[in-house]
């Protein structure tokens, strides 16, 4: 084909197919002068800035000058943590339990009341007492700062619009910052112990509840506040006697998001901690192979988790009253009986009634590992040879005689080649030309690896995805974003993250789509996998690690399995909502013109639900990341590895780096697939 | 002109444009098509700004009731919301009793807000987390009266329109016309002068909003305010108003009596309104009367000044010559030819 060809051909293409010849071209380019200029596949070192070492100089400079500040203030904090700390492992457990239960009577009747008796008697059972104790200590100081923080940080944004558009660019960044980037800078400014899981647990929770003061107040009638205004109101009280009132229901959704958040990351903090609480405990015994005790630790912090959620989420909902002598006869019955028992209430610390379950946890798994090990193995082995390996490093490396049975040859590589050109240009001539172009695409990645990705054919790729999606705007700036990681030489492994999370997210797009498509059919699947999502959804981070590692071990795939568990139920969600909320006249339209169930999820349905399950896989892949770094722990390369290992030396400079490029990475694919979602709701006249 | 000097509200060239920097824009349009507005609302529609309010001049008698209508998107709400300063105006001056509240202080307009200006709103502006009571003793409560005192006066206006009873209910629990009774209630505890209502019934079924206009016109006759009201209705306009302004893109295009908007519309936009409307039923003898000249005939149908047309051709079906015409006291003023009575009626199909 001829230049001029080339150009005319062009013209009359879509802008996808557009970009993916260009894409494809730079693909084959790199490919055939990859030997005479190797400079185009993998960037050179000597072009690389030290800029994590100047970033690391400058923050460095920056958090000493502050260093007495902040010192002071972990010192001032460490007295209302104290003082929480005496009050919660000091009161005898049964008024705990008590007062527990009252509240969740006062919040949500018996349901509220049941989960918090029985659940803190699990508590009290595992022998984790006075650990989680500990760790409800931290929550209760770092969460009620947070709350004051972003519900003062909400109202300011509100009153000052411009203070408002920053604080929206400063919200959205943190939220794709991975959790453990926070903690290596604050780890400098405030030294080691509790309080800086303290510290990062605030300013970890504080965005939630700023974002929802922000969204409530904004979502307040206009007639209510004009009303206020009418009413001839100060600034102040519209604000405080109607605005904020009528934002309540959004505020305590932010209550119990920061609630989440909160106790997420003081689980997470235990990892620089070594402090006597319940995240720490679930580490030692991890790292020590007790998975019996790491599974009971793991269950107290999803006991936690699953009281503080719903109770706060009572919150948000309309106030029920339950009758207040039950609250007050709960009280009083626990009040007589720790007086009456004040001397033989035993040492929580004592009872260890679930240890016998742990050990036989343990014995089983090493049992059912005996039995299933050679199973599990080969399973964990196909997965990787034969899936994570070539898509990391391509098939020409991974491809080799003792795994595949044979070892790759140029040849195969022309042969692959040229199969997936013939299908690509059938499915072109069927009119499908973006579709053909992106098979070859695909399997062009699939021989290379994508940790083994030219530079060039990534930045383009990247360039056209993102102008196809929203423009050119978007595809400089991505451009512009992922040349500072390559310049940075955090370029490979950035890769290798884009490697793992792309095949989760992957998996998690198939297969959740997969679920959710099931939810939306049968009402049966989705009481099953309702209730599973929503757990998974309540449980922090951290504890995803257990069992995985108890089964799988150390390495990639238990780290991708991680992953996978955690990303995959906003896909479920999304999938089955956008499904199941098409108007119901298309829905009779199209019942009426004689399509068949099917007929209907295919041609309506699916067509309808396309920007929603857009926005879930938004969210997938920010879960997906934010779980990479959390992964880490249990063996994962890349940029996530590279900021936990920050950690342990205390270097801002890589931590940061790794954590903002880590962060770009999200963005982009965040701006893009919303780019992708709007375009869609723009096509549905949805906006 | 010799209103002016009973005019409690008077807005005088008033602009409101929104869009960044709108006053510059405003400036520049007018100076640019030499102060033609609406050229000038051209120049600014064609840089994407949205001239909502366009050079308005009117005002409000004492005690009168002013109707200002069109359809939606005609500026009629951001009028009102002009006059009471929720929204602050690009240009122009709007007097509230001689004092130019587009210059008064926030402090001043707090004052004037809890002293002489009430609102009502189409969707009610209801404060959720309060009860009736509360929202209705809200404006009191800023102001600062006491508990005690603020009750027995939020109980007084809940009697008022009809609500006590449902003073411990929450917004929620109540029907639409109930709402808007509160809402009503509330603009009216502080006991003000000026009214203003945003469509106060185009949210409630027609039943509810038949209602509620005949107890709207009650309480007007004992309460006797200042009423700018909003509404899209011509029927409710010409039932309500004392005067009626009809705006178009901004613009008004006609102030007048409803007789004057039902007879002699300005334009086809007005016409078109009152082509809905059954003429006969809203238009007055004293319209066609032609005055001062004594018939000569014998006959007298009895017709009044303020006799609507259909009542006067009723009584005059078989009659062909002028006959004489009397206002309240019963002096004849002037006389009809009942062949007026009939082509005032047709005008429209012409």
């Amino acid at each position: 084909m001829s230049a001029d060809n080339q150009a005319t051909g062009l013209l009359h293409l879509s802008a996808g197919s557009r970009a993916a010849f260009v894409t494809l071209l730079i693909g084959a380019l790199c490919l055939t002068i990859e030997p005479f200029a190797p400079w185009m596949v993998s960037w050179s070192a000597a072009w690389q800035l030290p800029l994590t070492d100047w970033v690391g100089t400058s923050l460095t400079w920056l958090l000493d000058s502050i260093k007495p500040a902040a010192r002071a203030f972990s010192a001032f904090m460490n007295y209302p943590m104290n003082w929480a700390n005496q009050l919660l492992v000091g009161t005898p457990w049964p008024i705990i339990i008590g007062v527990v239960t009252a509240l969740g009577w006062y919040l949500g009747g018996i349901t509220m009341a049941a989960l918090g008796l029985i659940g803190l008697s699990f508590v009290l059972a595992s022998g984790y007492w006075v650990e989680g104790m500990n760790t409800l200590a931290l929550i209760a100081v770092s969460v009620p700062l947070a709350l004051i923080l972003g519900g003062l940080l909400g109202i300011l944004a509100n009153e000052q619009p411009r203070i408002r558009s920053a604080l929206q660019t400063v919200l959205d960044v943190m939220q794709t910052v991975p959790t453990f980037a926070y903690l290596t800078p604050i780890l400098l400014l405030f030294g080691f112990g509790p309080v800086v899981g303290l510290i990062a647990s605030a300013i970890y929770a504080a965005p939630p509840m700023a974002r929802n003061v922000m969204l409530g107040l904004e979502r307040v009638d206009s007639e209510v506040k004009e009303a206020a205004v009418m009413s001839g109101g100060t600034r102040f009280q519209q604000l405080f006697q109607v605005e904020i009132p009528s934002a309540r229901t959004q505020i305590m959704v932010g209550v119990n998001q920061s609630l989440m958040a909160g106790l997420s990351m003081v689980i997470i903090a235990a990892v620089i901690g070594g402090f006597n609480d319940i995240g720490w405990e679930v580490l030692l015994t991890m790292r020590k192979a007790q998975f019996g005790q790491a599974l009971l630790a793991g269950s107290v912090i999803v006991v936690f988790a699953v009281i503080i959620d719903r109770m706060s989420a009572t919150l948000a909902t309309e106030r029920k009253h339950y009758d207040h002598r039950v609250t007050f006869g709960i009280l009083l019955i626990t009040a007589l009986g720790a007086l009456l028992f004040w001397s033989k209430v035993p040492n929580p610390s004592d009872i260890s009634l679930l240890n016998p379950v742990a050990a036989f946890v343990d014995s089983e798994m090493s049992e059912f590992i005996r039995t299933n090990g050679a199973w599990l193995e080969s399973f964990k082995n196909s997965a990787v040879y034969y899936v994570l390996l070539p898509l990391r490093i391509g098939l020409d490396d991974a491809v080799l005689t003792f795994t595949w049975g044979m070892n790759w040859t140029a040849s195969m590589s022309y042969w692959l080649f040229a199969g997936s050109a013939i299908v690509g240009g059938l499915l072109a001539l069927r009119g499908q030309v973006t579709a053909g172009l992106l098979v070859i695409i695909f399997v062009g990645v699939l021989e290379t690896g994508i940790a083994e990705l030219p530079w060039l054919f990534v930045l383009v790729a990247t360039a056209a995805l993102a102008w196809v999606a929203s423009g050119a705007r978007l595809a400089i700036v991505s451009t512009g974003l992922l040349l500072t990681i390559l310049v940075s030489g955090l370029w490979d492994r950035a890769l290798l993250s884009l490697y793992l999370s792309g095949a989760a997210v992957l998996a998690c797009a198939v297969l959740g789509g997969l679920l959710g498509l099931l939810c939306a059919v049968s009402p049966l699947a989705w009481k099953i996998i309702r209730p599973i999502c929503d757990m998974l959804q309540t449980i922090p981070l951290f504890v995803f690690l257990i069992p995985v590692l108890m089964i799988f071990q150390i390495g990639e795939f238990s780290a991708l399995l991680a992953i996978i568990a955690y990303a995959i139920v906003p896909m479920i969600r999304y999938t089955r909502h956008g499904l199941i909320n098409t108007p119901d006249d298309l829905i009779e339209a199209a019942i009426a013109n004689g399509a068949t169930k099917a007929q209907i999820l295919r041609d309506v349905r699916a067509p309808y639900a396309a920007p929603t399950i857009l926005v879930g896989l938004n969210q997938t892949i920010l879960f997906a990341f934010a779980m990479l770094v959390i992964a880490a722990l249990i063996g994962t390369t890349g940029l996530g590895q590279s900021i936990y290992l920050a950690l342990g030396k205390a270097d801002v400079g890589l931590g940061i780096s790794a954590g903002a490029a880590m962060a770009i990475l999200a963005m982009i694919a965040d701006r893009i697939v919303q780019g992708f979602a709007k375009e869609r709701r723009i096509a549905l006249g949805l906006q | 002109m010799t209103e002016v000097n009973t005019s409690i509200i008077t807005c005088q060239n008033l602009w409101q444009v929104f869009g960044t920097n709108a006053d510059t824009a405003l400036s520049d349009a007018l100076s640019q098509s030499e102060g033609n507005s609406d050229t000038a609302a051209t120049l600014l529609r064609d840089k994407g700004f949205i001239p909502a309010v366009q050079d308005v001049t009117m005002s409000v008698g004492v005690g009168e009731l002013f109707v200002i209508m069109g359809l939606s998107g005609s500026g009629k709400s951001t009028l009102v919301r002009c006059m009471s300063q929720l929204l602050p105006s690009t240009t122009g001056d709007i007097l509230i009793e001689g004092e130019n509240v587009v210059s008064a202080s926030k402090k001043r307009l707090i004052e004037l807000r809890r002293h002489k200006m009430g609102m009502v709103f189409q969707h009610f502006g209801l404060f959720p987390h309060m009860s009736v009571l509360e929202n209705v003793a809200y404006p009191l409560k800023v102001k600062g009266v006491g508990s005690k005192q603020r009750r027995s006066r939020a109980a007084e206006v809940i009697t008022l329109v009809g609500l006590e009873g449902r003073e411990d209910s929450f917004p929620r629990e109540l029907s639409g016309g109930q709402r808007q009774r509160v809402g009503i209630a509330r603009s009216l505890s502080v006991n003000p002068d000026i009214w203003f209502l945003d469509e106060p019934f185009s949210a409630l079924d027609p039943l509810i909003r038949r209602q509620l206009q005949d107890e709207f016109l009650k309480l007007q006759a004992t309460l006797n305010k200042t009423i700018v009201f909003i509404t899209h209705d011509i029927n409710e306009a010409l039932k309500l108003a004392d005067r009626i302004a009809i705006m178009r893109d901004g613009k008004i295009v006609q102030i007048g009596t409803p007789t004057d908007i039902v007879l002699n519309p300005v334009d086809d936009y007005v016409r078109e309104f009152s082509n809905d409307v059954a003429k006969g039923q809203h238009a007055k003898v004293s319209s066609v009367m032609l005055s001062g000249e004594n018939p000569t005939t014998a006959e007298d149908p009895g017709l009044t000044t303020t006799m609507t047309l259909d009542t006067a051709l009723a009584r005059c079906v078989n009659l062909y010559n002028p006959v004489p015409v009397r206002d309240e006291t019963g002096n004849i003023v002037g006389n009809v030819r009942p062949a007026d009575l009939a082509t005032a009626l047709q005008a429209e199909d012409l």
